[in-house]
C-alpha cells in the first residue's frame, strides 16, 4: 500500500525536522552572543568528522547514551517516565566499582562479567524503590525518581568520601591531600578497548581514544530490547500496558506486574550506563564521575522515538554533538552548553512535531478505513 | 407562527463521509420538534452545528429570522440556544449551584455574587416547578437530577431554544415521564425545544412535529398524529424492519455461571453490588436491565475478577472463581465484551492483529519457543477478520482507524473464537449502527444455540427483552425482580428500575 | 531563643518552596502538570541575580518573574496548544533552564556556575512585635517573605471565591464542560501555567537575592520538585501548601542544626528534604485528590 510507505516516511521525517528546527533555534542563541552560527556548525562538523579518532571518540561518547536511552525508552513503552536513570546508573557504577576493587584474584572472564552484572544489579535495586512505591502506594514515579536522584548523589558522595575512600593512594604532587576516590580496579575488572579488534581490519586508533567493547555491547542490547518488545509475550505486554493499562488488565494482564518487571529491567539497563566510563576510562569512581547521562537519555529516547535502532542513531548524534561542543568551546570560545540548549529544544520540537504528525497520520488512516467501510454508514462520531 | 430556527442546505463533511448533506429544517417557536434517525444518521452532527461546536461547510442558519453564524458555543449562548448534552457536561466536584452559574456568573467586583445567583435560580426552579438541592455536589445526585441541572444551566443563560440530545437514553421510564412534564411546562412558557432521539414511542408521545434523518439527509417532516411507529421506523431505516429477533428454542444445560449473594465494595467503602444472586445455564441468555450506575459495571467486573469480591460466591463451570485472577477466570472459559470498548476492550494505537490476540498472546498456538509466533498470529487475525466481516484495509492498520462497529467485531472475533463457556456482554451494541448491532445480536444468539451461558447487561430495554430468556432488574446494587421477558411490559420493568417494591419470593 | 531562631530559619527555608507551591496550585487546578517549575526557579535565580547586578534588586525580581513567565509560556505552548506530554515538556524546560543559565552565565559573567555578589531588597523590621522571644522572627525580614505569606490568603481567595477561580478550577476538572459553557479553556490553562511561572521565577530570585546574595548553579536543589510534593501534600489548596512548605522548611532548618552537631555524616543530612518528600508522598498520595482532568491535554472537538 502506497499510503503505508507514506506514513512510515512521515514517521522517519519527524526527528529530522526536529533536528533542523532545533538547529535554527540554537542559531538564534549563537547569534545573540555575537557569534556566527554557520561557523559554529562548520566547526562542529569539521572538528568531529575530519579524523578517524574523532569518529571513534563520537562512538565512545555515544556508548553510555545508548544504554541510557534504552533504559528510558523501556519506561516510556510502559507509559512510565523513568527520570531516575540518573541515580540508577550512579548506583550501578558504584556497585560495579565495588565488585571490581573488593574482589581480587579472579580471572578476567569471570571478574569482568561479574562486575557488569553487579552494575546491572545496582541499577535494578535503585529502580526497585520508585516502582515499589508506585505499585504499592501510588506514588508517581516522576517525583520519586527525581528525589532518588538527589539522594543517590549524596549517597555516592558519602560512600566514596567516607566509606570506600582509597587511603592507600600516594599523595599527588602539589596537592596536600589524597584524591577523593575509590581504590583502583584491577585489570581483570576492566573492559578492553576495541583497538586490537579494529587493528585486525587495519584501523589503527591512538591510545587517547577509549572506544571499548561496551559499544558493540550497546548495539547488542539495542537488538535484544527490540526483540523483547516486538517478538516476545512480555514485550507485547509492556506495549499493551503502556498504551492502555485498563484494556490490558481486562485482557488478563496484570499491569502492576508488568510495571514492576519492566521497570527493574529499565533499571538494570540503566545500571550499565556508567560502566563504559568506569571500566575503560577511569578505572575507579570519584566525585567527578560523569553526571547527566540519565537526562541525556531522555532526549536520546525521544529523538529515537523509543525505537531501539532510532536510539542507537540518536545516541550517536548526541555523541557527535558532544564532540563538536568541545570543538566550539576551544576553537570559537562559544560555550559548550550551547548543545544543552540544543538538546532541550530538540526534546520539545520532537514531541511537538510527532504529536502534530501523529494527529495527521491518524486522520489519514481514518479516512482510509471510512472509505473501505462506507457501506456501513458509520460516522467518526 | 414565528420560526425559531431555519436551516437551509446545511452540509458537513468529515474525512471520507458526508455527515450532513444539504439539510433543510424549520422549527417553529414554542414547539417541541423531534429529530429522529438511527445512529450515524447525522443528528448529533446537526445539533453540534447548532450549538457552535462544529461549523457547517455549506448552508445557512437563521435564528428567529436573522441569518447567523454560530462560530462557538459562546455564540450559541448569545443567540439563546441552549444545548443539553447526552453525556452530561457537569463538573462532578462542583455544587449544583456552581455548575449552573459557571461561565455566566453574576459578579460582585471580581468575586461571585452567590446571593443573587441563588435568588435567580430559585426563581427559575419555582417557575418551571423543578426541584433541586443547589448545594449538593453533582457527584452525589441522581441521573435524572443531573439532567435537570443541565436544563437549568441553559435556562439560567436565558435560552429560548433548548436542544436536547438523546435526553431519555439514560433515564428510566418514570424519569422520562417526569422529563416530559418538565418539557411541556417549558413549552407553555414559550420555549422552543428540539428533541433528538431514536426512540420512536417517546417521540410520538412528546413531539409536535417530527423530522426524520437518514444518512445525513432529511427524509421528511411529519406530525405524530399522521404516522404510526412502523411508518416512522421505515422512514428512518429505509426498509421495513423486523422489531422481533428470531429466537430458536434451545434446551438448557448445566449451570455454567452462578453468582450467590455477591457483594462488591468501592475502595471508599461504598457498597456497589449488594447481595446479587442468579444462575445461568448453558443455552440461556440472562439479561440485566437497569439504569446505568446501579452496579452493572461493577457486577460484570467482579465476575471477571477485575474487582475484589467482598463477600458471596462466583462459580464458573463448577469452579469457585472468587479468588482467581482475571487470567485464571478467562482460562476457565469466560469471554468479556466490555461496555467501553475504547477503554477496556481495545488498545487503540496498536494494530488490528495485535488487538485480535490481546490476552491470548500466551496461548500455545501463538508461541514459538518463548517468543511470539507472529506468522501464526497474523494468520489467525486474517482469518477472524474475514469470519467476523471486519472491514479493514489491512490487519497492519491501527485499530483506532476502524469504525465502532468494526472495532466491536474485532472484540467479538477475539473473545468468541476461543470456545468460551460463559460470555459476559456489557452494553454490546452501544453506539453501533443498526447493521453492526444486528450482527452482534446474531452472534450472541448463535452462542446461545451452541449451549453457552450468556450474561447480557444492557441499558437498552428493548435489547434486553428481545434477546434474554430471563431478565433481572438491578437497582442500587440489588436484583430487585426477575421476569421472563414475555411476562412483562416496559412499564412494569420501569417500576423496578426506579427501586419499586421487591416482588415477593424473587430477587435478593 | 533557639526555638524562635529555628522557626525564623524554617520560614526562610520554606518561602521558596511556598512561592513555587502556590504557583503549582494555580497550574494544576487548571489541569496542567508543571514539572518545569524547577527550571523556572533556576531561570528566576539567574535572571534575578543578573537584573540585580545591573539595575538593583527590584529590577532583579521583575526580571526573574519575566524569565519565569517566559519559560512558562514555552510550557503552555507545548502542553496546551500542542498538547504534548506535560512531563516531557517539563523535563525539557528544566534542561533548557540548566543549559541556558550556564550559557548566559559564561557569556555574561564569564563564569559558568556563579555570579558576582548581588544586593537584595532592604530588610524590614516589623514594628511592635520586637520583643524578646519573637525578635528573630520579626527583625531583618525579607519583604519577599511577607509577600509570600500574604500571597497565601490572596491565592486562596482567588481560587475559591472569584469568577476567575471558579473558571480556572472548572477547566482542571472538566474542560469539555467548561468549553461548552463558552469558557475559553486554553486561555484559562495559559493563565494557570503563566502564574506558576511568575511565582517560580520570584521564588528563584528570592533564593539568589534574599537568601544567598548571589546566583550559584544548582542552588534550587530540587526545590521546584519539592514544591510539587508540598502542593500535593497540601491537597491542591494554598493554605495546605503553606503548612506543607513550612514542614519542608523546618526539616531543612533542623538539618543545619544537626550538621553543627557532627554526629551524622552531612551527606545524610543533605538527603533529608528528599527523603521527607518521598515519605510525605508515600503517606499521603492515596488520600489526596487531584483535579479530575489534571495532566490530561484538552483537545477540542476531537472525538
Amino acid at each position: 500500500m502506497k499510503k503505508r510507505y507514506y506514513i512510515v516516511m512521515l514517521r522517519i521525517l519527524a526527528p529530522v525536522l526536529a533536528i533542523v528546527l532545533s538547529a535554527l533555534i540554537s542559531s538564534a542563541v549563537i547569534l545573540a552572543i555575537g557569534k556566527s552560527p554557520l561557523q559554529v556548525f562548520y566547526t562542529i562538523f569539521k572538528f568531529s568528522l575530519s579524523r578517524l579518532d574523532s569518529i571513534a571518540i563520537i562512538l565512545y561518547n555515544a556508548t553510555p547514551l545508548i544504554f541510557s536511552g534504552l533504559a528510558v525508552s523501556i519506561g516510556f513503552r510502559m507509559g512510565l517516565f523513568n527520570i531516575g536513570v540518573e541515580g540508577q546508573y550512579l548506583i550501578g557504577a558504584f556497585f560495579a566499582a565495588l565488585a571490581g576493587f573488593a574482589i581480587k584474584g579472579l580471572p578476567v572472564f569471570v571478574h569482568l562479567p561479574l562486575v557488569i552484572l553487579c552494575g546491572a544489579l545496582g541499577g535494578m535495586l535503585w529502580s526497585f524503590i520508585p516502582i515499589y512505591l508506585k505499585v504499592k502506594r501510588g506514588v508517581h514515579e516522576v517525583i520519586s525518581t527525581i528525589m532518588l536522584n538527589y539522594i543517590s548523589y549524596s549517597l555516592i558522595h558519602y560512600l566514596i568520601a567516607d566509606v570506600f575512600l582509597d587511603r592507600s593512594q600516594k599523595l599527588v604532587e602539589g596537592l596536600g591531600g589524597i584524591l577523593t576516590r575509590t581504590p583502583k580496579l584491577p585489570p581483570s575488572a576492566l573492559m578492553p578497548k576495541l583497538h586490537v579488534f579494529l587493528g585486525l581490519f587495519g584501523i589503527q586508533l591512538p591510545r587517547h581514544v577509549y572506544l571499548n567493547w561496551f559499544f558493540p555491547l550497546g548495539l547488542l542490547m539495542a537488538y535484544l530490547i527490540y526483540y523483547l518488545l516486538m517478538h516476545t509475550p512480555f514485550g507485547f505486554e509492556i506495549r499493551s500496558v503502556g498504551q492502555n493499562p485498563e484494556a490490558a488488565r481486562t485482557a488478563g494482564i496484570k499491569p502492576e506486574r508488568v510495571y514492576m518487571a519492566g521497570f527493574l529491567l529499565s533499571g538494570a539497563v540503566a545500571g550499565l550506563v556508567g560502566l563504559s566510563d568506569l571500566l575503560s576510562y577511569f578505572g575507579y569512581m570519584d566525585l567527578d564521575f560523569p553526571r547527566n547521562y540519565g537526562f541525556d537519555g531522555i532526549a536520546v529516547a525521544l529523538i529515537g522515538q523509543n525505537n531501539p535502532l532510532g536510539i542507537v542513531l540518536s545516541a550517536i548524534l548526541f555523541g557527535f554533538l558532544k564532540r563538536g561542543a568541545e570543538g566550539i568551546q576551544t576553537q570559537l570560545n562559544v560555550p559548550m552548553d550551547t548543545i544543552v540548549i540544543l538538546q532541550a529544544v530538540m526534546i520539545m520540537s520532537i514531541v511537538v512535531i510527532t504529536k502534530v504528525m501523529n494527529d495527521y497520520i491518524k486522520r489519514l488512516e481514518r479516512k482510509e478505513s471510512v472509505i473501505c467501510s462506507s457501506q456501513n454508514s458509520s460516522l467518526p462520531a | 407562527m414565528e420560526r425559531a430556527v431555519v436551516l437551509k442546505g446545511i452540509t458537513k463533511r468529515f474525512p471520507g463521509i458526508v455527515a450532513n448533506d444539504g439539510i433543510d429544517l424549520e422549527v417553529k417557536k414554542g414547539e417541541i420538534h423531534a429529530i429522529v434517525g438511527e445512529n450515524g444518521a447525522g443528528k448529533s452532527t446537526l445539533m453540534k452545528i447548532l450549538a457552535g461546536i462544529y461549523q457547517p461547510d455549506e448552508g445557512e442558519i437563521y435564528i428567529f429570522g436573522k441569518r447567523e453564524r454560530i462560530t462557538s458555543p459562546g455564540r450559541a449562548i448569545e443567540l439563546k440556544i441552549g444545548m443539553v448534552h447526552q453525556h452530561f457536561m457537569l463538573v462532578d466536584r462542583f455544587t449544583v449551584l456552581e455548575n449552573i452559574i459557571l461561565g455566566a456568573e453574576k459578579r460582585a467586583g471580581i468575586t461571585i455574587d452567590e446571593k443573587n445567583s441563588r435568588k435567580m435560580i430559585e426563581e427559575l426552579l419555582s417557575l418551571y416547578n423543578f426541584s433541586l438541592d443547589l448545594d449538593a455536589r453533582v457527584e452525589e445526585i441522581s441521573v435524572g437530577q443531573a439532567q435537570r441541572v443541565e436544563i437549568l444551566k441553559v435556562l439560567y443563560r436565558g435560552a429560548d431554544i433548548l436542544v436536547l440530545d438523546e435526553p431519555t437514553a439514560v433515564l428510566a421510564p418514570q424519569e422520562v415521564k417526569e422529563l416530559f412534564v418538565n418539557l411541556r411546562r417549558l413549552k407553555e412558557e414559550g420555549k422552543t425545544i428540539i428533541f433528538i432521539s431514536h426512540k420512536l414511542d417517546e417521540v410520538l408521545e412528546i413531539a409536535d412535529r417530527i423530522t426524520v434523518l437518514r444518512r445525513g439527509r432529511v427524509v421528511g417532516t411529519v406530525m405524530p398524529s399522521e404516522v404510526t411507529k412502523e411508518e416512522l421506523a421505515r422512514m428512518m431505516v429505509g426498509k421495513p424492519v423486523f422489531m422481533k429477533l428470531e429466537k430458536a428454542s434451545v434446551p438448557t444445560g448445566e449451570v455454567l455461571l452462578s453468582v450467590k449473594d455477591l457483594v462488591v465494595k468501592e475502595s471508599t467503602g461504598k457498597t456497589v453490588v449488594n447481595g446479587v444472586s442468579f444462575e445461568i445455564r448453558g443455552g440461556e441468555i440472562y439479561g440485566i436491565a437497569g439504569i446505568e450506575g446501579n452496579g452493572q459495571k461493577e457486577l460484570a467486573e467482579a465476575i471477571l475478577g477485575l474487582r475484589q469480591i467482598s463477600s458471596g460466591q462466583v462459580t464458573i463451570c463448577g469452579r469457585n472463581a472468587g479468588n482467581l485472577s482475571v487470567r485464571e477466570i478467562r482460562d476457565l472459559g469466560v469471554a468479556f465484551i466490555p461496555e467501553d470498548r475504547h477503554r477496556q476492550g481495545l488498545i487503540l494505537p496498536m494494530k488490528v492483529w495485535e488487538n485480535m490476540v490481546l490476552g491470548f498472546h500466551r496461548k500455545k498456538e501463538f508461541l514459538k519457543g518463548r517468543s511470539l509466533n507472529l506468522k501464526a498470529i497474523r494468520k489467525f487475525a486474517e482469518k477472524k477478520s474475514e469470519e467476523f466481516l471486519v472491514m479493514l484495509s489491512s490487519i497492519e492498520q491501527s485499530i483506532e482507524g476502524l469504525s465502532g462497529g468494526n472495532q466491536q467485531k474485532v472484540i467479538l472475533g477475539r473473545e468468541l473464537s476461543r470456545e468460551p463457556e460463559v460470555i459476559i456482554a456489557s452494553q454490546p451494541t452501544r453506539g453501533l449502527d443498526v447493521g453492526a448491532a444486528e450482527f452482534v445480536h446474531k452472534e450472541l444468539l448463535k452462542k446461545r444455540e451452541e449451549g453457552k451461558a450468556i450474561l447480557l447487561i444492557s441499558a437498552d430495554l428493548e435489547e434486553v427483552l428481545s434477546l434474554s430468556d430471563r431478565v433481572g432488574v438491578i437497582y442500587n446494587g440489588r436484583i430487585t425482580a426477575e421476569f421472563k421477558p414475555e411476562e412483562v411490559t416496559l412499564e412494569d420493568i420501569g417500576v423496578y428500575m426506579l427501586g419499586g417494591e421487591v416482588k415477593a419470593g424473587e430477587g435478593a | 531563643m533557639f526555638l524562635a531562631e529555628l522557626l525564623a530559619s524554617s520560614l526562610r527555608m520554606a518561602v521558596p518552596i511556598l512561592l513555587t507551591a502556590l504557583g503549582a496550585v494555580f497550574t494544576e487546578r487548571a489541569g496542567v502538570v508543571n514539572i518545569g517549575l524547577e527550571g523556572m526557579m533556576i531561570a528566576g535565580s539567574f535572571m534575578g541575580a543578573l537584573g540585580s547586578y545591573y539595575y538593583g534588586p527590584y529590577f532583579g525580581l521583575l526580571l526573574a518573574m519575566i524569565a519565569g513567565l517566559f519559560m512558562a509560556l514555552i510550557h503552555a505552548v507545548n502542553t496546551v496548544t500542542f498538547r504534548v506530554d506535560q512531563i516531557v515538556s517539563g523535563v525539557a524546560i528544566n534542561i533548557l533552564a540548566y543549559g541556558g543559565c550556564r550559557f548566559l552565565s559564561l557569556a555574561i559573567f564569564k563564569m559558568a556556575t556563579t555570579s558576582p555578589r548581588v544586593s537584595g531588597l532592604p530588610k524590614i523590621d516589623i514594628p511592635g512585635l520586637n520583643i524578646g522571644f519573637l525578635k528573630p522572627l520579626v527583625s531583618g525580614v525579607s519583604p519577599v517573605i511577607i509577600l509570600a505569606l500574604l500571597l497565601v490568603p490572596v491565592s486562596s481567595f482567588i481560587i475559591n471565591r472569584t469568577v476567575f477561580g471558579l473558571r480556572l478550577r472548572s477547566v482542571g476538572e472538566n474542560p469539555l464542560a467548561a468549553d461548552t459553557l463558552g469558557i475559553d479553556v486554553f486561555k484559562m490553562k495559559y493563565a494557570g501555567v503563566l502564574i506558576s511561572g511568575a511565582l517560580a521565577g520570584l521564588s528563584g530570585a528570592y533564593l539568589a537575592l534574599e537568601h544567598t546574595g548571589m546566583y550559584v548553579e544548582g542552588m534550587t536543589q530540587g526545590k521546584g520538585f519539592i514544591a510539587l510534593a508540598a502542593m500535593i501534600f497540601g491537597n491542591w489548596e494554598p493554605v495546605g501548601a503553606l503548612w506543607a512548605s513550612l514542614l519542608f522548611g523546618f526539616s531543612e532548618a533542623l538539618s543545619f542544626r544537626v550538621v553543627e552537631g557532627g554526629a551524622i555524616p552531612y551527606q545524610f543530612i543533605k538527603m533529608i528534604p528528599y527523603v521527607l518528600t518521598l515519605a510525605v508522598l508515600t503517606g499521603v498520595v492515596k488520600k489526596s485528590t487531584a483535579p479530575a482532568a489534571d495532566g490530561v491535554p484538552y483537545e477540542r472537538g476531537l472525538k
